[in-house]
């Protein structure tokens, strides 16, 4: 096991029945690291975090989160590891109260003070939350949604939050509160695989990033370095 | 996802469906309000019947609502319970006959059978979910309602065979629990064992309520039925809910068997008539919709005897489905039915 190494992908190929979307894709995280994978669309960005949290099996290659291999895992036992998911359609549940959405993120967690200080520190990176904890999730706005399932994967307290694309369909100040939350995760030590189409405010937040593209990453690099590559500039900056 | 511009369209829309399901609400109430002074006894046989009622469809609604499952064969776990309790209590029924001074076993009665009715339900329950459905959804999980509807109906038809092949045709039942004067509620004279089925159904579904409503794996239950992938997310193993749902609905049905064995007395088809009703309940209700269908169970027995005192015991199933399909006509997601949709639908 590397030291600090959080999560590992080495070399996955996977897809869905007979169309293979990822070919040969290696990417890492360590402790304490923002990182993102960067793409147009259908480029596998979402296929490859389904991939890691356990609701797709890859056709090859190895995944491993914290030296333990849990590719091919199923989801529950990938999320009770300490792997927290946001996916890009949230899944939340809609018939239950923001705070009882945060309670069932905690499902794993036995610990009942440890569940309270947890939802206390969620309602604190998103006031918002707290204001409507006893409103029902399904009459949430976009940005709120986006909040409560972020929340809901911090429940668990994950060593590693996947987040799949939260600006996706928000207005720009919903966009920019959810970076906001995402950067203040940051500060509070969480580790971050985000995936964004939004390439020019994440290469400016985040400490490394991966360009994936038709199912292969085509660059890896610092924010800086990709800001300034010539690639990056013409296809993703307009520059 | 909803958009914030569905949510707008479908208020008026919410509007409407409560003023239609309060209007069932409040003449049922009024109904019952009226026959409190008219016919009393109506009211109270509204109140036993119901009950049970609801412990049949909750565990249906709460099937269908988590696993996507239209249970077919709920009614042979009504049988298996009712058969599970003659078993247990014809010995303690010997036993009394022969030495009626044992007022201990007198007072105990029917309990032990009602508890080990309900462990075996909850048993058969699990046992379907592994033998049956988990190898099916492990299969493929396409047509999953249409498939799993046709494999319910398959099991009640082999169950309810292989019970007339090796038990027989025979009514297995009992005259009545305790041999004891009946008592009078609201001045109205009701048999023991009728109040203690009255007791039963509530105590359960109160405790029912709060298992879903307070505890971690209520919670988990409900997370499931609203977002399978959510509820994965969140670390909940789908599998283990599927066994808990199945065992619990499984075990209301052996229950209420047990309940009812002085009314329903052991008969291979014995649970037809509880399942028919008990899908009444859950299609007034609205599929899947728990609390729904325990409100609905009560709706549908004051319905049924209604009919029984006003008109006859022959129109007990016409009535209901007749009112049934009104309330359809105008409101075709059941009087409790929300936006909130289950899984499939999505």
């Amino acid at each position: 096991m590397t030291n600090g190494r959080v999560l590992d992908v080495a070399h996955v190929e996977a897809g869905y029945d007979l169309l293979q979307v990822l070919w040969d894709v290696s990417l890492h995280v360590d402790e304490g690291e923002f990182v993102a994978l960067l793409g147009p669309n259908g480029a596998g960005k979402t296929t490859t975090l389904r991939t890691i949290a356990g609701f797709l099996q890859p056709l090859d290659g190895d995944i491993s989160f914290r030296g333990t291999p849990i590719g091919g895992r199923p989801a529950h036992t990938v999320s009770r590891m300490g792997l927290g998911y946001v996916s890009e359609s949230l899944n939340l549940f809609p018939a239950m109260t923001v705070r009882e959405n945060l309670q069932v993120g905690a499902n794993s967690v036995r610990n009942k003070a440890q569940v309270a200080s947890t939802m206390e520190l969620v309602f604190q990176l998103f006031p918002r939350l707290l204001e409507r904890r006893d409103q029902l999730a399904g009459t949430l706005s976009g940005g709120e949604r986006k909040m409560l399932a972020i929340g809901r994967g911090l429940m668990a307290s994950p060593s590693l939050l996947l987040v799949d694309e939260p600006s996706l369909g928000l207005a720009p100040m919903a966009t920019v509160a959810t970076f906001d939350a995402l950067k203040a995760l940051r500060e509070r030590g969480v580790t971050i695989l985000l995936v964004e189409q939004n390439v020019n405010t994440t290469l400016h937040l985040v400490d490394r990033a991966y360009v994936l593209e038709q199912g292969r990453i085509v660059l890896e690099g610092t924010g800086e370095d990709l800001l300034s590559n010539p690639h990056v500039q013409a296809a993703y900056l307009g520059i | 996802m909803t958009s914030a511009a569905t949510n707008l369209r479908s208020v008026p829309l919410a509007r409407r469906f409560l003023n239609f399901t309060w209007l069932t609400l409040g003449l049922a109430a009024a109904i019952l309000v009226f026959e409190a002074f008219a016919q009393p006894s109506i009211v109270v046989t509204t109140l036993v019947t119901g009950g049970m009622w609801a412990l049949m469809a909750a565990g249906l609604a709460m099937v269908f609502g988590v696993m996507n499952i239209p249970n077919f064969a709920h009614g042979e776990l009504f049988l298996l319970g009712s058969f599970t309790a003659f078993t247990v209590y014809s010995p303690i029924r010997e036993a009394l006959l022969n030495d009626p001074s044992l007022t201990w076993l007198k007072i105990l009665g029917p309990f032990p059978g009602m508890v080990v009715a309900l462990v075996v339900g909850a048993i058969a329950g699990v046992l379907l979910e592994a033998v049956l459905f988990r190898p099916l959804r492990r299969r493929s999980r396409e047509q999953w309602v249409m498939n799993t509807f046709l494999l319910t109906a398959g099991v009640s038809v082999v169950v309810i065979n292989s019970y007339r092949l090796t038990i027989g045709n025979d009514f297995h039942g009992v005259p009545a629990y305790w041999d004891v004067p009946p008592i009078s509620l609201f001045g109205v004279p009701i048999s023991v064992d009728r109040a203690m089925v009255l007791v039963i159904a509530l105590v359960t579904i109160t405790l029912f309520a709060l298992f879903l409503q307070r505890t971690g794996l209520g919670r988990a239950i409900r997370a499931v039925s609203q977002d399978e992938t959510g509820a994965q997310m969140a670390g909940i193993d789908l599998n283990r809910i599927f066994i808990l749902t199945m065992g619990i609905s499984c075990a209301l049905a052996a229950l209420a068997g047990a309940s009812l064995l002085f009314l329903f007395p052991a008969y291979p088809d014995v649970g037809l008539q509880p399942l028919y009703t008990a899908w009444f309940v859950v299609i007034l209700a609205g599929l899947g919709n728990i609390p729904g269908a325990v409100i609905g169970a009560f709706i549908v027995a004051l319905l049924q005897n209604l009919t029984i005192f006003y008109i006859q015991v022959g129109w007990v199933d016409v009535l209901p489905t007749v009112f049934i399909i009104l309330i359809l006509l105008f409101k075709p997601s059941g009087l409790f039915g929300s936006a909130v949709k289950g899984v499939w639908e999505q």
